[in-house]
């Protein structure tokens, strides 16, 4: 009966989707940095920390608000606790390992055995309660047992919860985990001469009665001192064989300093690649509604600066590392990954449909660009692409490589040169239209419910009123354009104006098409 | 009798294509190319020249006056060298050069080219408008590359009575008589928008450029009113 019901409680936990949505939620809660909330619960954690931190320390000297001492030893251990429970609860699921093994041993024909599936889950939540994350989290509760002075100072356990919330310190932490090997050498190196040295110093100095070494713990304590290249001078051996003892760890000391301030440094300078990488993925992985620029050459590098210009987001990917620090000198965020393999947007977690406005593929390199496009397609089969052509014959390549949208510059030159000879001033307003240097400009404004309400038909707009030309509606629903519509053209939702004018007259003219308008 | 010309210095793709939509608004159209320069594939019929030349050749041949130069060499410092010592010896040749850049297209600019273009800069605003503006973007290309039925023309003033000596800022040039109205140009080519506060109290006049945007037929009958027909 109890076997039947904890089976069916592990079932049902484990199809529900209420129950693993708000276990996933917790989960992004406690756990995963890039969940936009999570940041929130990290710096409410360090606040209280720091709270308790700053309230043992008031205490030493000071009296201590009542409230302010039941906040931190109880309040706060409360909240610490309740954070222990979520990440133990969040960190594996007991019902998971219970349907697995009903599932595995019902495969196999025989009794489902729960006790090895409890076995199984306590092995896995020992595991993560002995984790030193887990420990410090628990001893950072202790202080709710204040009436234990020694327990009190467990409040700067809390200290090391920090490690928890700050990347920083995990960074920290990581990069000198690379150098675990060289570390322990080193420790072992410094842990024999200072056993060495006690030893010799005890013996040369302890029978000597003016000599401040009396116990082996003085002769370890200078040791360390002496090592440490501190020297504090309180114990100092008197004894010539002393001396000469102080004199080789001394020496040893200042090796022992030089070759771990080496390790640090080397530690970070080869990571240093590695931790800014990290840095650019978590930033890009937050990033939303960005334009994915694949190659960064002349033309990109200018169209980057023109989008960049009007505030738009975006992401370079090249496999050119010189091309990636040009682009990286220019401000950009710029990864040195092959925009062609699809392998580089796991790396970087770029989730295209959700994150990315358009594709760029502007390598001046007709095949970099059909491969760079035909990855995307293969990722993603809606994204808006768009694409260099350098070549006309390999036009109809692009386009069945699923590009949007092609830009082959040699034409547009001859289209220039033609429209320049034929009609210079006509080409030079459009020109004008299209600069970003010039006052005038044509601007798109889409009508909004609200417009509409307030506005509905061309000639309720009154653009003259503005100094601005209306050259057309473009309906929305039908993608038609309609140059220079009549007075009575009804406008609906969605519909886009084209208007044309100086910039800080569209501006006014758009302003007030949002502003109520009570009397026009 | 006048004989147009254009003439493309350089032999590349940017050459081609420039020949290939300015061919029939000239009566001839030469491609220079220097010395053993060839395009992949093709067999293209070129002139000769150098830098060096002291361009007697084409003052002999060509109408210069009504004639027009593109000088589209892929080395940008050549381009330079050789617009300088084209603007040096024809004062009235209108000359446009490409630039790869827009440093190019000053120093080009101060070379004496009438016109530049820069191909990176303008591919970009190009792509920047796709992006940005794409409905915009789409009406005014297929209005500058007659894609549509709408064209956008430049429409000289002939017979000014019929704007009743009204001044610019007096007349609603939105949506006038099917046309729109989007300029007025000078007469040193440059020219102003239609609300620009410069023509306010300008009075349109015979001789005016008006630069305007419309089907064929409401082009045509404004140019009758006008007397540009």
């Amino acid at each position: 009966m109890l076997r039947r019901l904890i089976l069916d409680s592990a079932y049902t936990l484990q199809t529900s989707k209420t129950y693993q949505a708000r276990k996933r939620f917790f989960y992004n809660l406690l756990e995963n940095d890039q969940y936009k909330y999570k940041k929130y619960i990290d710096i409410l954690m360090i606040t209280l920390i720091f709270i308790s931190v700053g309230v043992l320390i008031r205490e030493v000297k000071h009296p201590v608000n009542d409230y302010l001492l039941y906040f931190s030893n109880y309040v706060v251990s409360i909240v610490f606790f309740i954070e222990y429970l979520f990440r133990l609860w969040v960190h594996s699921s007991v019902s998971e390992v219970i349907v697995k093994r009903s599932e595995h041993d019902s495969f196999l024909g025989c009794e489902v055995r729960l006790s090895k599936a409890f076995q199984e889950v306590f092995r896995i939540k020992l595991n993560y309660m002995l984790s030193v994350r887990a420990i410090i989290d628990l001893l950072a509760i202790l202080p709710f047992f204040h009436e234990l002075r020694l327990l009190r100072t467990f409040i700067l356990f809390r200290v090391f919860k920090l490690f928890r919330y700050a990347k920083s310190f995990q960074t920290l932490a990581g990069v000198l985990a690379t150098k675990k090997f060289e570390f322990i050498t080193l420790s072992m190196f410094a842990s024999i001469v200072i056993f060495v040295s006690s030893v010799l110093i005890y013996v040369m100095e302890a029978n000597n009665p003016s000599s401040p070494v009396n116990t082996l713990f003085e002769a370890v304590y200078w040791s360390i001192v002496t090592i440490s290249t501190v020297g504090y001078g309180d114990v100092t051996p008197v004894t010539p064989e002393g001396r000469i003892v102080a004199m080789i760890v001394i020496t040893s000391g200042i090796a022992v300093l030089a070759f771990t301030t080496s390790l640090v440094v080397s530690a970070f300078t080869e990571k240093l690649d590695e931790i800014k990488e990290v840095k650019n993925i978590e930033d890009i992985t937050k990033l939303r509604n960005y334009y994915l620029i694949c190659g960064y050459e002349s033309i990109a590098k200018e169209l980057a600066r023109k989008l960049a210009k009007s505030s738009h987001k975006i992401i370079v990917l090249d496999e050119d590392a010189r091309r990636v620090a040009s682009a990286r000198h220019d401000g950009y965020i710029a990864m040195h990954y092959s925009p062609g393999s699809i392998e580089s947007y796991e790396k970087l977690q770029i989730d295209i449909s959700k994150q990315v406005k358009a594709v760029l593929c502007l390598r001046e390199d007709d095949v970099e660009n059909v491969y760079t496009a035909l990855t995307i397609r293969s990722i993603d089969k809606e994204v808006f692409i768009l694409s260099l052509l350098m070549k006309d014959s390999n036009r109809k390549k692009l386009e069945f490589a699923g590009i949007n949208h092609i830009v082959y510059p040699q034409e547009l030159v001859g289209l220039i040169t033609k429209e320049l000879v034929g009609k210079p001033a006509a080409f030079e307003v459009i020109h004008q239209f299209r600069s970003e240097y010039t006052n005038v400009d044509i601007d798109e404004i889409m009508l909004t419910p609200r417009i509409v309400q307030n506005f509905p038909t061309i000639g309720d707009l009154h653009n003259k009123r503005y100094k601005v030309i209306i050259l057309g509606v473009s309906k929305g629903n039908s993608d038609k354009f309609y140059f220079n519509p009549i007075d009575s053209t009804l406008l609906e939702t969605g519909d886009y104006l084209l208007v044309v004018g100086y910039k800080a007259f569209i501006a006014e003219f758009e302003t007030s098409l949002h502003a109520k308008v009570f009397d026009v | 009798m006048s004989n147009t010309t254009a003439m493309i210095f350089g032999l590349n793709k940017y050459a081609l294509e420039i020949e290939s939509n300015v061919k029939s608004r000239y009566d001839s159209v030469k491609i220079y190319a220097f010395e053993g320069q060839k395009v992949s594939g093709k067999s293209i019929q070129t002139e000769k020249f150098d830098l060096s030349d002291d361009w007697l050749s084409i003052e002999e041949s060509i109408d210069v006056e009504n004639s027009i130069a593109f000088c589209v060499l892929e080395d940008s410092a050549e381009n330079i060298f050789l617009t300088i010592s084209l603007r040096a010896h024809f004062k009235d040749l209108i000359i446009i050069a490409i630039a790869s850049n827009n440093e190019s297209a000053n120093k080009l600019k101060m070379s004496g080219a009438n016109k530049v273009i820069p191909i990176v800069e303008t591919t970009a605003d190009i792509i920047a408008n796709v992006l940005e503006k794409p409905i915009s973007n789409r009406v005014l290309h297929s209005i500058l590359y007659e894609e549509s039925d709408l064209k956008i023309e430049q429409v000289r003033v002939s017979d000014a009575s019929y704007f009743h000596d009204k001044m610019i800022a007096d007349i609603d040039w939105s949506r006038y008589k099917g046309i729109v109205i989007l300029s007025v140009m000078h007469e040193d080519m440059s020219h102003e928008f239609i609300y620009a506060s410069k023509l306010n109290s300008h009075i349109i006049k015979e001789g005016d450029i008006l630069v305007v945007v419309g089907f064929e037929y409401d082009i045509v009958q404004f140019k009758k009113h006008i007397g540009s027909l």
